[in-house]
């Protein structure tokens, strides 16, 4: 049985949505990391001194302590993989045509999740891996300014 | 501590099907007035009605908690919807007990429900609006990545495999045959069957994962007097808990889920039991994956770091083991109406303590066991501990 088959015998259904369309804000922890990595192509943190405890991305407040958060620092763009995915079906439980790579690089205490632009038998648990940024003038203030991450080159 | 004791009296529960005909209320309908007969108990007999049920997005509606209410018996009564995600079914027997312990009320329904298929195409699509709006969101992330990245760091930071842990799914699935509301029984299921099943996403395949489901339970709470005087069986509870780690999955430790450790703790202390492994007797763990029961024993405290599997290698979890996990056959095997699934955790537990499981039945007189469930951001834990 895949995701998407439905039994024959299922009872009659009418169709409706609910319809919600969202504008957010970065927010005044966002608002910074975007523009760092948009102008400067920045990874940033921010320190908890009283927990020692880095959040990334940055965030203005320690949800440990609640303490206001002014110590930024640029993590760089090289973290660790913790963790990794090989995704074979979309959202909608439709098979992908390619399978996609999805990982977890860790950086101070914290962490991005994003694309891998790998070949999935070469990961590796544990190895430094890098963001690649789009070129500058391409940058939007998103975290798809970041391209993926990719084995660190030797 | 000043509280009064809580026992569980009567249970009732749907069948968990992929598509109800039934519409939510109609669902929550079903399971109150099975409870309500399983003690013979009326509408007058209630002085509350809690209320657990997952994300809106499920059932398509918006406040979903008062959209329910009717069906759940709220009408003129004190009524209150509980919701920390997946986690639910096991929280709304914690508000319920805090209703009936503080002395507020003496008899209170409790229902759960869960109507999945309503969700078009597919139910992990509703997960989409869950991410955060700026960091995540533009990735497009879907629901599998969070158990899927959890389960390759489980299984890389103790060095399991998915053959053994396969072993779960196989379990459960056969313990389900034996559930007259499960959907997906399977006696004859092997290994090879869930090694097997499709990719979903690595290292995650369809027969690791629980189905999408349409369901309800409910029960019913009463204060010691009350439930001395309606059953010679009462099944008590004897300790609740609740733990929230960082909603940022980045900053969690995957491999072990310390959340669950504290909900346990905080249940294990009320409950005065000292050595969890040899104190209960049976254990429902919140099994959305086969990789999350493995998760969830080491956080209760029911096997050391990274080696939960072997009580499953070793026969400990089956039905006639040691310490049975899962003799409902879970959410792996009966279905996973997300609230509903959690709370029928409660309700086999109160079948089994007092022997009325049927063909489920644990042998051994059991005395205590223990639920628990998982879910908001994939970081909340829930637990009950129940005695007779
Ligand atoms: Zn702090």
């Amino acid at each position: 049985m895949t995701l998407l088959e439905h039994t024959k015998n299922a009872p009659q259904a009418w169709s409706g949505n609910l319809p919600v369309t969202s504008r957010y804000t970065y927010g005044l922890a966002g608002e910074r990391f975007f523009r760092a990595m948009k102008d400067e192509g920045k990874i940033m943190g921010s320190y908890c001194p009283k927990c020692d405890h880095t959040y990334v991305p940055a965030t203005v407040f320690c949800e440990r302590c609640l303490g206001e958060l002014s110590e930024w620092v640029d993590v760089g763009l090289v973290g660790e993989l913790h963790t990794f995915t090989v995704l074979f079906v979309d959202c909608d439980g439709n098979p992908l045509e390619e399978p996609e790579l999805v990982g977890l690089i860790t950086f101070g205490d914290g962490g991005i999740i994003h694309r891998l632009e790998a070949d999935p038998d070469e990961l590796e648990i544990g190895m430094p891996m890098e963001a690649v940024l789009k070129p500058k003038a391409k940058r939007k203030g998103s975290i798809l300014d970041i391209e993926g991450f990719r084995a660190v080159s030797k | 501590m000043g509280m009064r004791k809580v026992a569980v009296i009567g249970a009732g529960m749907t069948k968990f099907v992929r598509r109800a005909q039934e519409t939510p209320k109609e669902l929550s309908w079903e399971a109150a007035r099975m409870a309500l007969e399983s003690c013979e108990l009326t509408m007058d007999d209630i002085q509350a009605v809690c209320m657990g049920t997952a994300p809106d997005a499920f059932d398509g509606v918006h406040m979903k908690g008062e959209y329910l209410s009717d069906g759940a018996g709220a009408w003129r009564k004190p009524y209150l919807r509980a919701f920390v995600g997946g986690g639910t079914g096991v929280f709304t027997p914690i508000q319920g007990w805090y209703h009936v312990a503080s002395g507020l009320f003496d008899v209170v329904l409790l229902v759960c429900e869960e109507k999945m298929s309503s969700f078009y195409p597919h139910a992990q699509a509703a997960f989409v609006t869950i991410f955060d709006h700026t960091t995540e969101r533009p990735l497009k992330p879907n629901l599998l990545w969070i158990f899927a990245i959890e389960m390759n760091r489980y299984m890389t930071a103790y060095g399991i495999n998915k053959k053994d842990i396969a072993r779960v799914a196989v379990q459960h699935k056969q313990n389900a045959a034996n559930h007259p509301c499960a959907m997906l029984g399977e006696a004859d299921i092997t290994v090879d069957d869930v090694l097997n099943s499709e990719v979903l996403a690595w290292p995650v395949q369809r027969l690791d994962v629980s189905p999408v489901s349409d369901g309800a339970v409910a029960i019913i709470l009463a204060a010691e007097h009350v439930a001395r005087r309606l059953t010679s069986k009462p099944v008590w509870i004897e300790g609740v808990g609740w733990n929230l780690d960082t909603a940022y999955w980045t900053n969690r430790d995957l491999a072990y889920p310390r959340y669950v450790e504290y909900a346990a703790r905080q249940a294990y202390e009320m409950a005065g039991i000292q050595e969890p492994r040899k104190e209960i007797h049976i254990a429902e763990p919140y099994d959305p994956f086969d990789y999350k029961v493995l998760h969830h024993l080491e956080g209760l405290g029911l096997a050391e770091r990274g080696k939960a599997v072997d009580l499953y290698l070793n026969g400990t979890a089956a039905p006639d083991g040691d310490m049975p996990v899962c003799p409902s056959g879970g959410l792996l095997g009966v279905g996973n109406p997300i609230a509903a699934a959690g709370l029928m955790k409660i309700a086999e537990l109160f079948w089994q303590l007092r022997g009325e499981a049927g063909a489920r039945q644990v042998p051994g007189s059991p005395k205590k066991g223990i639920a628990q469930a998982w879910g908001d951001l994939m970081q909340v834990g829930t637990v009950v501990i129940m005695g007779r």
